[in-house]
């Protein structure tokens, strides 16, 4: 297929395209009063990115798609496309494809009719649709189905009809709304794989909204963290892994270990005493005071895959060190689940292999490189 | 990547999408004017003085007065509460047994015998009633045989006994289908836990079964009472000198044109009606179950011989009293010479020679009533069923209320708003086709309503959302996704209410005119004559036309015919 030489050189500088949004609130009115479901989120997309929004259920990232969609009333903010005010238009000027969880295929049509709905709705000439249909078609791997009906396909089949009856019409920017999750844990892997290479093929802007954060790292080349209703933080996966702005984005992203730190600046120390110099330092979240507890001034973070662990040496003086409670084979590397008086919750180390001589039970030391902590200060109250 | 061509063309840009704005705008208007303006035009007028309109200055209670002063209201009012009580309680004590064994008992033939029991809810009108005449009255059959083998006198038919025991055998079927969808769907878990813990078959009836039947016994019984506070055929034929609140509200326009007395009957029936509803409501209001099992095996049916013989007898004879009406009624159509002797002296088809010679009108002016009315409540019902499944706004429960109204209001009630809202005044339609067609569009429009609410309820509504964004207006979404997908059932919905409206009476006899008789009329009228073949005639035609169209509709829909009156 062609599309994967087209890959490489997509958008061409005058389809660059701009998409932004700028204070996007939304106010939900209930009973117990007006609940900010989004809030002052801002964010700008350029070109054919891929880009994901984060978080767990009800952080408010599924409102912005639907706002983003005109599903949505706007409570404050703008959406801008290219310069347009998307607030000022209906849903169905804005050109937009979208892809729905449940697919939302019309069951009345066939696949053929589902893919042509949005060519139809534009007045495009029967040749058009026929040629465009066709190519969507074969590109998604449905060309034998087009006779069929959506209640005949599969799970897999359905959701590559809703994404070929989004993208047929050119649309200018890709909405993808948790479109995986009624599939299979094979089929997503596959499926999110295919809709990363359609999308960079089309060079069509997609924005996102898993829960997944795998999934998200899997596919995306910017990722946006929700939490309640915030953005929290924008970045490459990569960045958002290994420099998470937060404590939320730093135990949402992955896995991590947190180690709470008394005193202040240069003095900071574990409980037992450790001391570390020479950390990169951030301020955590201003609404993150609760995590630190009464006495800790800082909260230390490391990925568990950064974390080294040997035997309890003799003299253990101004190491980390702790009772190994769990080991866990996981396949491709071994998890250490440590329950150490420095952290609050276990500590766990992920090591390529087993470390000799050390079993359940056993104590060991462990710790890390300076480069690969994050030092989050407690938020000035 | 040249082209996944064609949407490349920049979308057309439109104004605001107003036609959601206007077409509930249209839909209020409708609703306001033909329903909420009428009962409180008549609420009101019930207040005012014979002949007048209500205003702040004229305002009395004399229309309330003759409840007290005259013995013929006194007796209305007493007459009314009776029958129906008695006509609610006798229906459900008949079909409660009837529906145990249906569900419980192997019985052969079950889904005929569903079939047939809806067949005495579309008794013609008039005609059904005076079935028990020939029946039941001093030179009926029944009496003649009665009187001849077993030497009993028969009490009269016309009175309270013929119009309970009509109206029992036309309205009972209500509970029975209810009861009966509940007994057979109920988890069986239930009744076998009992029975491991050492329950007799006779205590488990007793404090399982039983029990769970009560929520749907009451809902139909519901039902019954409501049918029968309003029902005008029955008393209208079979009354003699007794009189009942809706028949004295047509004495009071017929032989008065007393519209503000009229009013104040109607208020009253419908204060009665919202009694005895608010009543029923409460006492299953305290009775909530959940019976929805985990399980769709049905519990295990009773094959004891005695059970057997006894529920075919039970259930085979109530169904024959049942659908005699309509045997008679058929069986009339085809006597040609029948004066006064027990059976017909000579028979053959010149009645139904007569009627397509001599009363094509009436049957013309009843399609084309049913049919502009019927089209008005599948645009009507549609729209507001939409709107009302799929938008949350304030007041939404005034709109299923209003909505709901001529559900529990009397159809003669109906009759009389229109009556005295638009016989004066700014809107003047007494005597046209308009105010028949508006008449049963305000009766009628509930049952498409709540046809599509359900339908609606079935659509995804991401499914009109992908429709939206793919550039949809909302005309669009309607006409290319959600109307094709709800279409059966407002195509089901709209043959019931077809249906219900070429027989419609209660509201038809308030309503007509010389030019615009319906069905209803013409048999009214043969049966004034002493034209019984002729009126039985029509009858028959009116039940062969029903049942075709109940008929295509189950297949539209794939129901079963009880589950569209369930």
């Amino acid at each position: 297929m062609s599309a994967q030489d087209t890959a490489t050189a997509p958008a061409s500088a005058e389809r660059r395209r701009r998409f932004s949004v700028e204070g996007l609130t939304k106010v939900f009115s209930t009973e117990e009063g007006q609940v900010r479901a989004v809030d002052d989120v801002s964010f700008t997309i350029e070109g054919d990115t891929f880009f994901t929004m984060l978080g767990p259920s009800g952080c408010g990232k599924t409102t912005t798609l639907r706002m983003i969609a005109g599903l949505e009333t706007i409570s404050e903010g703008r959406i801008l496309s290219d310069g347009a005010d998307f607030s000022r238009m209906n849903a169905f000027e804005r050109n937009i494809g979208m892809v729905f969880q449940s697919y939302a295929l019309f069951p009345h049509m066939t696949v053929f009719e589902n893919a042509a709905y949005g060519l139809r709705l534009r007045r495009a000439p029967q040749a058009t649709v026929d040629a465009s249909v066709k190519r969507i078609l074969a590109m998604l791997q449905l060309d034998g189905l087009a006779h069929r009906y959506p209640a005949d396909l599969s799970g897999g089949q359905q959701q590559r009809v809703s994404i070929a009856r989004a993208l047929v019409y050119e649309p200018g920017m890709l909405l993808l709304d948790e479109p995986l999750a009624n599939l299979d844990a094979k089929l997503r892997v596959e499926m999110r794989d295919e809709i990363r290479r359609l999308q960079k093929a089309l060079g069509v802007m997609a924005l996102y909204v898993t829960h997944d954060q795998e999934e998200a790292m899997a596919v995306s080349d910017t990722i946006a963290v929700f939490s309640k209703g915030r953005l929290m933080q924008v970045g490459a996966p990569f960045e958002i892994y290994a420099r998470p702005a937060s404590l939320f984005v730093a135990d949402f992203i992955g896995k991590a270990n947190f180690l709470p730190l008394r005193g202040d600046g240069a003095s900071a120390a574990t409980r037992s005493g450790v001391a570390f110099s020479g950390l990169a330092r951030r301020a955590a979240g201003s609404n993150e005071a609760d995590w630190f507890g009464p006495e800790a001034q800082a909260m230390l973070m490391v990925r568990p895959e950064r974390m080294s662990l040997t035997p309890k040496a003799a003299t253990g003086a101004g190491t980390l060190s702790g009772t190994v409670r769990r080991i866990q084979f996981l396949g491709t590397f071994v998890r250490y689940l440590i329950e150490a008086p420095d952290a609050d919750r276990p500590v766990l180390i992920d090591r390529p292999a087993f470390v000799d001589g050390v079993v359940e039970g056993s104590a060991v030391d462990f710790g890390f490189a300076p480069e690969d902590a994050v030092l989050f200060e407690r938020p000035g109250r | 990547m040249s082209a996944v061509a064609g949407g490349n063309a920049p979308v057309r840009r439109r104004g605001p999408d107003l036609l959601p704005w206007v077409a509930g705008a249209i839909t209020l208007i409708v609703l306001v004017g033909f329903l909420a303006y009428p009962i409180l035009t008549t609420m009101a007028n019930s207040f005012a003085p014979q002949g007048e309109s209500f205003n702040w200055f004229n305002g009395t209670l004399a229309n309330f007065e003759r409840f007290w002063t005259s013995a013929l209201y006194r007796s209305a009012l007493w007459n009314t509460i009776v029958i129906s009580v008695a006509v609610t309680v006798l229906s459900t004590l008949v079909a409660v047994p009837a529906a145990y064994f249906v569900a419980r008992v192997d019985i052969p033939f079950k889904p005929l015998i569903l079939s047939l029991s809806i067949i005495p809810l579309i008794a013609p009108p008039f005609i059904g009633a005076y079935s028990w005449v020939i029946l039941l009255g001093r030179n009926g059959i029944v009496t003649h045989y009665v009187n001849q083998w077993l030497g009993l006198p028969m009490p009269p038919v016309y009175g309270y006994f013929g119009v309970i025991v009509a109206m029992v055998l036309s309205n009972f079927t209500y509970v029975f289908l209810f009861v009966q969808g509940a007994l057979s769907a109920s988890d069986p878990h239930l009744e076998e836990s009992a029975r491991v813990m050492g329950a007799s078959r006779w205590r488990i009836l007793r404090t399982v079964v039983l029990p769970l039947a009560i929520p749907p016994m009451l809902a139909g019984a519901m039902i019954v009472l409501i049918e029968a506070l309003g029902e005008f055929g029955v008393p209208a034929v079979l009354g003699g000198e007794m009189y009942v609140l809706s028949t004295l509200m047509y004495f009071q326009i017929n032989g008065f044109f007393n519209l503000n007395g009229a009013a104040a009957i109607a208020l009253v029936n419908v204060a009665i009606t919202l009694v005895a509803i608010l009543f029923l409501l409460r006492i299953n209001k305290r009775r909530r179950f959940v019976t929805l099992g985990s399980t769709t095996r049905r519990a295990a049916l009773i094959r004891t011989p005695g059970m057997r013989i006894a529920a075919n007898l039970y259930v085979w004879g109530l169904l024959f009293l049942a659908i005699l009406p309509q045997l008679v009624i058929v069986f009339t159509s085809f006597s040609e010479r029948w004066p006064g002797t027990l059976w017909p002296l000579q028979y053959g088809w010149s009645n139904y020679t007569y009627v397509f010679n001599r009363v094509v009108g009436p049957i013309q002016n009843s399609l084309i009533l049913g049919a502009i009315a019927t089209v008005a409540c599948v645009v009507f019902g549609t729209l507001t069923g939409y709107v009302a499944e799929r938008k949350s706004f304030a007041g939404k429960w005034a709109l299923d209320l209003t909505i709901m109204l001529p559900f529990i209001l009397p159809g003669i009630v109906t009759g009389v708003a229109l009556l005295v809202t638009f016989n004066a005044g700014p809107i003047v339609l007494t005597g046209t086709a308009v105010i028949i067609v508006i008449g049963y569009f305000v009766r009628r429009m509930a049952y498409i309503y709540r046809s599509v609410v359900a339908a609606v309820a079935q659509v995804d509504p991401r499914m009109e959302e992908a429709s939206t964004v793919a550039g949809a207006t909302w005309g669009e979404t309607m006409r290319k996704v959600t109307i094709p997908l709800i279409a059966p059932g407002i195509l089901a919905g709209a043959i019931i209410v077809f249906t219900t409206l070429i027989s419609e009476m209660s509201t038809t006899v308030m309503l007509y005119s010389a030019r615009w008789k319906t069905i209803s009329i013409a048999i009214y009228e043969r049966l004034e004559t002493q034209e019984i073949s002729a009126a039985a005639a029509i009858g028959t035609i009116t039940i062969v036309v029903t049942l075709v169209l109940v008929f295509s509709a189950t297949k539209i829909i794939g129901k079963s015919m009880s589950d569209l009156f369930r």
